[in-house]
This record gives C-alpha cells, sequence and structure tokens, in this order.
C-alpha cells in the first residue's frame, strides 16, 4: 500500500517536472541561443553608437522613452479607470465599461496600430511620432492595468472600507489615504506587466512610430521614434552578419529589459503578498 | 414534590449571570436619551431584518444588545450611525432621532454623523498604517484643528494602550496582538471626538484576559461616552452594561424577522424578564 502510494507520489511529481521542463527549457534555448547570436555584436560600441553606425543606443533610448510614454498616459488613465470600475459604476455605465475594456483587451495589436495611423498620423496631421506610438502602445496595455486595478482594489477587505466610514471620512479620503496605499503593490505589478507588454510590441509601433537613427527626443509631434523591436524586425532581413547580429543583440537587450521588469514585479507582488497575509482581515 | 420545585427554581435562578455593573443603578425611566428609535422596519431587499423596534438610549449608559444569531441586533446597532447605507439595497422605514434630529432625514450628511457616533468593529480592523497613523488619519482627514502627537498620545492612554506602545508608534499596526489591535481601534474611534461609540461584539475574537481589559475599558470610557454594545455574551452583559435590549427572531408572520422583545435595565432583565423568552434565553434555554 506504501510503496503504491509512493509510486503515485513520484509519478505525479514527475509530471509536473515534467510540464515545468516543457516551459522552462524553450525560454532558457531561446536566451541562450540569443545571447549566442548577439555575440559578435555585443561591445561597448552597441551602446555608444546609433543605427547609423554599429550600435543600437537610439533603439533602447527610444523604448525607454516609449515605456515611460506608457506609463504616464495607460498608467494615469488605467488606474482611473480601474478605480471607477471598482468603487464608483454600478449598473449601466459600469457594464458599459467593462464591455469596451473587454473589446479592447482582444483587439488585435495590428489592428489598434493602423487604427493609431489612419487617425493620428494621418487625420490629425501628428506624422510619425512619439505621441501617436505611445497611445497606440497605451491602448493596447490599458485593458490590462484596468482590470489589475479594479481586482487589487475589489481585494481591500471591505471591513477597513466600513472602518473609514464609521470614523466620518468623506469616500474620497477613504479612497485616496487607505484604499489606493492598500491595493498599492498589486497595483504596481500590473503596471509592471504592462511595461513588459509594451516592450515587445511591434505592430502598433510600425504603423505610428516610425524609426530614425537618431537619438529619440522629447518631442511629441513630427518626429518619428527609433525602438528596440524594430531592430530586431528590421535588421534581420538585411543581408551580412552584422546584421544578424545586431537584430540578436537588440532582442537580447529587450530580453533583459523584460527580465528586469519580471523581476521588479516579483518583487513588489510579493510585497504585497506578504502585506495582505499579515492583515488576517 | 415541594422540594423538587424548590430546586428547580433555585437551579433557574442559578443560572442567571450575576450583574454586576459598576457605578450606581441607572434608573428605570430615561431623562434625556441620545437616541429616540420609534417604529423602526429594516429591509435587506425584500427580506425584512427588523420590525416596529422601538427603543430609548440614555446618555453616558452602556446599552447591551443582545439575543441570538440572526436577530437583528448588529443590523440594528448599524442603522444607528447609517453605516447600513454602504450596503446596496437596504431600505430603512420608522425614525431614529439623534440628539433630537432625525438621522434619516436627506438633509443630514451621513458622514457628518459618523464623526459624531464612532464605531468599533467585531474583528480588530486597523489600517495597514503605522499606529500612530491609524488614529490621526481621520482627524486629518476631518480637518481637525488639534496638536496632532498630543491627541495620539490622549486616545492611547484614554485606550488604556499607551504604555504598551509609546516606543513603537511608528511600527505597523500588524504588529500588535488582537487584544491590543481592538484598543487600538478604540482610540481610533474616540480621536474624533464623537458622543456615541458603537461597538459590534468588540471582544468576540479577543481571549479572555483581552476581553477583561475591553471591558474595564468600556465602564472607564462611559463617563464621557454613550456605549451601545451588541455582545453573545450574556455575562458580559450582564457585567459592564446598565440597560439591555433583548432581541429575538420572531416567525409568527411566516417570515424570520428581528424584533425588540423587551428592554430594561441590566439588572430588571437579568433578575425579573417580564416576557418569558427573555427568560428563556438569560437562563440558556435556548440561543
Amino acid at each position: 500500500m506504501r510503496t503504491r502510494r509512493a509510486v503515485t507520489d513520484r509519478l505525479f511529481w514527475g509530471f509536473c517536472f515534467l510540464a515545468f521542463a516543457l516551459i522552462a527549457a524553450p525560454s532558457v534555448s531561446m536566451l541562450i541561443s540569443v545571447a549566442h547570436q548577439a555575440a559578435p555584436a555585443v561591445g561597448w560600441s552597441l551602446f555608444s553608437q546609433t543605427t547609423k553606425g554599429i550600435g543600437i543606443q537610439n533603439a533602447i533610448l527610444g523604448t525607454l522613452l516609449l515605456l515611460l510614454g506608457v506609463l504616464i498616459v495607460a498608467g494615469t488613465i488605467g488606474v482611473a479607470a480601474g478605480v471607477y470600475l471598482a468603487e464608483f459604476a454600478s449598473g449601466r455605465s459600469e457594464k458599459v465599461l467593462r464591455f469596451f475594456s473587454e473589446v479592447l483587451a482582444g483587439m488585435p495589436s495590428i489592428v489598434i496600430g493602423y487604427i493609431g495611423y489612419i487617425t493620428l498620423v494621418v487625420q490629425f496631421h501628428w506624422g510619425y511620432s512619439l505621441l501617436a506610438a505611445v497611445i497606440a502602445l497605451s491602448v493596447l496595455v490599458m485593458p490590462y492595468i484596468v482590470k489589475t486595478t479594479e481586482v487589487a482594489l475589489r481585494q481591500v477587505p471591505s471591513v477597513l472600507r466600513e472602518g473609514a466610514a464609521g470614523l466620518g471620512m468623506p469616500r474620497y479620503s477613504t479612497l485616496g489615504r487607505i484604499l489606493v496605499p492598500t491595493a498599492l503593490p498589486a497595483i504596481t505589478s500590473g503596471l509592471i506587466v504592462a511595461l513588459a507588454i509594451s516592450t515587445g510590441e511591434l505592430a502598433p509601433l510600425l504603423f505610428t512610430a516610425g524609426f530614425s537613427d537618431h537619438n529619440p527626443r522629447l518631442q511629441l509631434f513630427h518626429q518619428q521614434v527609433p525602438y528596440l523591436t524594430n531592430v530586431i524586425f528590421t535588421d534581420l532581413a538585411l543581408p551580412g552578419k552584422r546584421p544578424h547580429a545586431t537584430s540578436a543583440a537588440a532582442a537580447l537587450v529587450s530580453l533583459v529589459i523584460l527580465i528586469v521588469l519580471i523581476v521588479a514585479g516579483r518583487i513588489v507582488a510579493g510585497r504585497a503578498r506578504r502585506n495582505t497575509a499579515r492583515m488576517s482581515l | 414534590m415541594s422540594e423538587q420545585t424548590t430546586s428547580a427554581v433555585t437551579e433557574s435562578q442559578a443560572r442567571r449571570p450575576e450583574v454586576t455593573t459598576v457605578g450606581p443603578p441607572v434608573p428605570a425611566e430615561m431623562e434625556n436619551p441620545v437616541f429616540v428609535v420609534e417604529n423602526l422596519d429594516f429591509y435587506y431587499g425584500s427580506h425584512q431584518a427588523l420590525r416596529g423596534v422601538n427603543m430609548k438610549i440614555g446618555r453616558n449608559e452602556i446599552t447591551a444588545l443582545i439575543g441570538p444569531s440572526g436577530c437583528g441586533k448588529t443590523t440594528f446597532l448599524r442603522c444607528l450611525n447609517r453605516l447600513n447605507d454602504l450596503i446596496a439595497g437596504t431600505r430603512v422605514r420608522g425614525r431614529i432621532d439623534f440628539a433630537g434630529k432625525p438621522i434619516y432625514d436627506p438633509s443630514l450628511a451621513a458622514i457628518e454623523l459618523r464623526r459624531r457616533i464612532g464605531m468599533v468593529f467585531q474583528k480588530p480592523n486597523p489600517f495597514p498604517k503605522s499606529i500612530y497613523d491609524n488614529i490621526a488619519i481621520a482627524p486629518k482627514v476631518n480637518g481637525m484643528k488639534v496638536n496632532m502627537d498630543d491627541l495620539v498620545e490622549e486616545c492611547l492612554t484614554r485606550a488604556a494602550l499607551w504604555d504598551e506602545v509609546k516606543g513603537k508608534l511608528k511600527a505597523s499596526a500588524f504588529s500588535l496582538s488582537g487584544g491590543q489591535q481592538q484598543r487600538l481601534c478604540i482610540a481610533r474611534a474616540i480621536a474624533v471626538k464623537p458622543e456615541v461609540i458603537l461597538m459590534d461584539e468588540p471582544a468576540s475574537a479577543l481571549d479572555p484576559l483581552a476581553t477583561i481589559r475591553i471591558e474595564d475599558l468600556m465602564s472607564e470610557l462611559k463617563k464621557d461616552y454613550t456605549i451601545v454594545v451588541v455582545t453573545h455574551n450574556m455575562q458580559q452583559a450582564a457585567r459592564v452594561s446598565d440597560r439591555t435590549a433583548f432581541f429575538n427572531v420572531d416567525d409568527s408572520q411566516g417570515v424570520r424577522t428581528g424584533v425588540l422583545v423587551e428592554m430594561g435595565t441590566t439588572h430588571q432583565i437579568f433578575t425579573s424578564p417580564t416576557d418569558q423568552r427573555t427568560d428563556d434565553y438569560i437562563t440558556g434555554r435556548f440561543g
């Protein structure tokens, strides 16, 4: 009896390990192969020169600038909409907002890019520009931020709301001083994942950002923005070993940014879990 | 035969909790009630949770609300500061006057009311902030012009917590024990200078020693505050309260609804209740 149980136990854990390996192996092998292919291009010049030379400095800065823009635009609107859904919306307005948020979440990124091109780039005469690119990316990741913010706020124990109400605190103070700070770690980890998604997107940017061999400038309109995924995409199509290595190097840098964001998200989410666990409400 | 009857009576008497409220006994008639409740009905959606409650609550007295689970005593308590407003689909009929004014008057802001009527909940619910900020946050939000350090010390002292936390005011409120957290919540409640403190089974999640501390604190606080306390614990009601209201579930009209069976001085309720249901409950025959 005992041995049979032990065997079942082993089998189960074996299966779980296999599943884990099936997930881990591709990402590890991808990382290794990207690093391997990028090796010839990795060096000081990669970071000190722009794509005009043999570096990708402009693309790295452009991607970071886009992330900053997404954080400001999608972060503000997404968190506000999430707060609205969790705390204020009721009945019809809640249903309508939730419906559109879900439609947006399912929208293919290339469609978002295309619509951004038609309206922002062409109709508004913004040209390929920072703002058009930031808005397209923001539209893409906003539903995610809305959802995590809403869930984070709903998970704040209702006894805290009642406690604040029982002290005669108005709703906005309760929200600003108690609910949002309590939910902040979870909201932050949602924002970080949204940034991670933005790092890897190409489709919406192809239609809105354009590209430039120069470093990006803090100019919202009529100034094309270089970014990493574009380098990955275009250099891979060029003939020769050098561009292929540069493409791989851009991919490697994207992965590093991604890993940094994910680790940061983990740390923040871990802190959130500890806080709520201690609350025991 | 007669011997048996006598012993039965003694047994019944022995089952009654001993009334040991501190201070002079309250008069049977109330002169200056803080709350006057008239014909209060309360509904959760279509379900009626309270029917026809009439009650007066005396100033600087401790009023205990007792009764079996589901009799509506907590619902009633939460009507007094309109906290039930937070629950969608609830409805009130009848009248509650607080300090001579109807609290369900639409012109009266619930927020204003709740500043004057503090609340302590069943489970300690400190905010996820420091001990200091737990006390200071509501006075700050309410724009009270006071020296905050003094206020924090005063409230913690009144809540009999100061000596235990004075060295770690910046520590998280969750670093305190359950009993300390509950006293912190009491300190938080008195920080906004309320006139009344509502307590919803404030000691039910605490161990016996912490419970005694909370009860001592209540007796101490009634000098300055009116206290209304819901309790499952009849000994507690007998120990601390001046008046006791007994709620029960009534299903005579086909639905289970909370009603106020009787109210009187705690001494009267626990020694000579007028209603058989009260007698049965306090002697432990049901509930």
